[in-house]
C-alpha cells in the first residue's frame, strides 16, 4: 500500500462544485507553524495545466530554441510553435481576465 | 502499431519542414515518372486520366503546378488567417507529404485496364466494356481504390494546413477549402494551357 507522504498530491485549480478558478485562502510554515490568511490569486504560471507548465520548463531550459526541444519531444517545428503559440494566447486571455 | 497510426492519422505532428520536404519532393519525383510511363494525367489536384499531350515536360509540369499552386494559396491565405509565423517551407514541405499518396494513385491508374479505358474512342467500345462485367469489376474497384487514395491525399492535406499554418476551427476550413478545391481549379485552368 502506498504511504500518505508517497503519494504526489496535485494542487487543484478549479473548484470541484462550480469549476471557478480556486484562490490561496491560507499559507502555513510547516517549520514554525505560522499561519497567514486571505484570499489570493495563484500566479499565472501554477495556473497552468501540469503539461503546460513542463513546456514551459523545457522551454526555459532550451534557452527558447523551438527547433532544439522539436528535435528532444520527437515532434516537427510547428508542432512545437503551435503548442507555444496557444499557451501564449492562454496567458494573455489569463492575464487580461 | 498504435504509433504507425498515429503517424498515419496526422503524420506533421512528427514531420515538417525541411524533412516532409524532402520526402515529398522524392514523392513526386517517383509520382512523376510513373505516370509519365504510364501515361497518367493529373488535369487538377483531384482530376487524372488521359491527355493529349505524351512529352516529359507536360508530365513534370502538371505534377509542379499540383504541388505548387495549393501550397502558395495555403500559404498566402495562413498570412491573413493564422496568428503563428507560418514558414513557406513547412507549407511547401507538409503540402508535397500530403501528396504522397498519388504514387499509389499513378501506379494504379497505370494499371492496363485503367490505360484502355483511357484509350476507348468508340461506342461500341463502351457497350463492349460495360457488358464484359469481370472487366467492369476490376476498373470498378480500381475506381474505388483511385477515389480512397485522393480522399486520404485531401484528409492529409487537411492536417498539413492545420499544422504548418496553426489554424483551427472556421479559419481552417477556408483556408483548406480555398487551397484544396479552389486550387483544384486553378490547377485545370494552368494545366490545361500545356495540351
Amino acid at each position: 500500500m502506498m504511504n500518505t507522504s508517497e503519494t504526489k498530491k496535485r494542487l487543484p485549480l478549479r473548484c470541484p462544485a462550480c469549476e471557478a478558478q480556486l484562490k490561496v485562502s491560507k499559507l502555513v510554515c510547516d517549520r514554525c507553524g505560522t499561519e497567514v490568511s486571505g484570499i489570493f490569486d495563484l500566479p499565472v504560471l501554477t495556473r497552468l495545466s501540469e503539461e503546460e507548465q513542463r513546456f514551459m520548463l523545457e522551454f526555459v531550459k532550451a534557452s527558447g530554441r523551438l527547433k532544439d526541444m522539436a528535435k528532444q519531444m520527437g515532434v516537427s517545428y510547428p508542432t512545437v510553435r503551435n503548442y507555444l503559440d496557444d499557451l501564449i494566447e492562454k496567458l494573455n486571455n489569463m492575464e487580461e481576465s | 502499431m498504435k504509433a504507425f497510426f498515429e503517424f498515419l492519422k496526422n503524420p506533421f505532428y512528427r514531420v515538417a519542414g525541411y524533412t516532409s520536404l524532402v520526402w515529398g519532393v522524392v514523392g513526386i519525383m517517383a509520382s512523376t515518372a510513373i505516370a509519365f510511363v504510364g501515361g497518367v494525367h493529373f488535369h487538377g489536384l483531384l482530376h487524372y486520366g488521359g491527355a493529349p499531350n505524351g512529352a516529359w515536360w507536360c508530365f513534370v509540369a502538371e505534377h509542379l503546378v499540383v504541388w505548387l499552386v495549393p501550397s502558395v494559396l495555403i500559404y498566402l491565405l495562413a498570412l491573413f488567417c493564422s496568428r503563428s509565423h507560418v514558414r513557406p517551407v513547412d507549407v511547401l514541405g507538409t503540402v508535397a507529404f500530403a501528396q504522397l499518396p498519388f504514387v499509389l494513385l499513378s501506379l494504379f491508374m497505370a494499371l492496363p485496364p485503367m490505360r484502355e479505358v483511357a484509350t476507348i474512342q468508340s461506342v461500341q467500345a463502351v457497350d463492349a466494356l460495360l457488358t464484359d462485367t469481370p472487366r467492369l469489376l476490376v476498373l470498378v474497384w480500381i475506381g474505388v481504390v483511385s477515389l480512397l487514395l485522393s480522399i486520404w491525399v485531401l484528409y492529409w492535406l487537411f492536417r498539413a494546413t492545420s499544422v504548418a499554418c496553426n489554424l483551427k476551427g472556421r479559419n481552417l476550413w477556408i483556408v483548406f477549402i480555398i487551397g484544396a478545391f479552389g486550387g483544384d481549379v486553378l490547377c485545370r485552368y494552368l494545366i490545361g494551357l500545356c495540351y
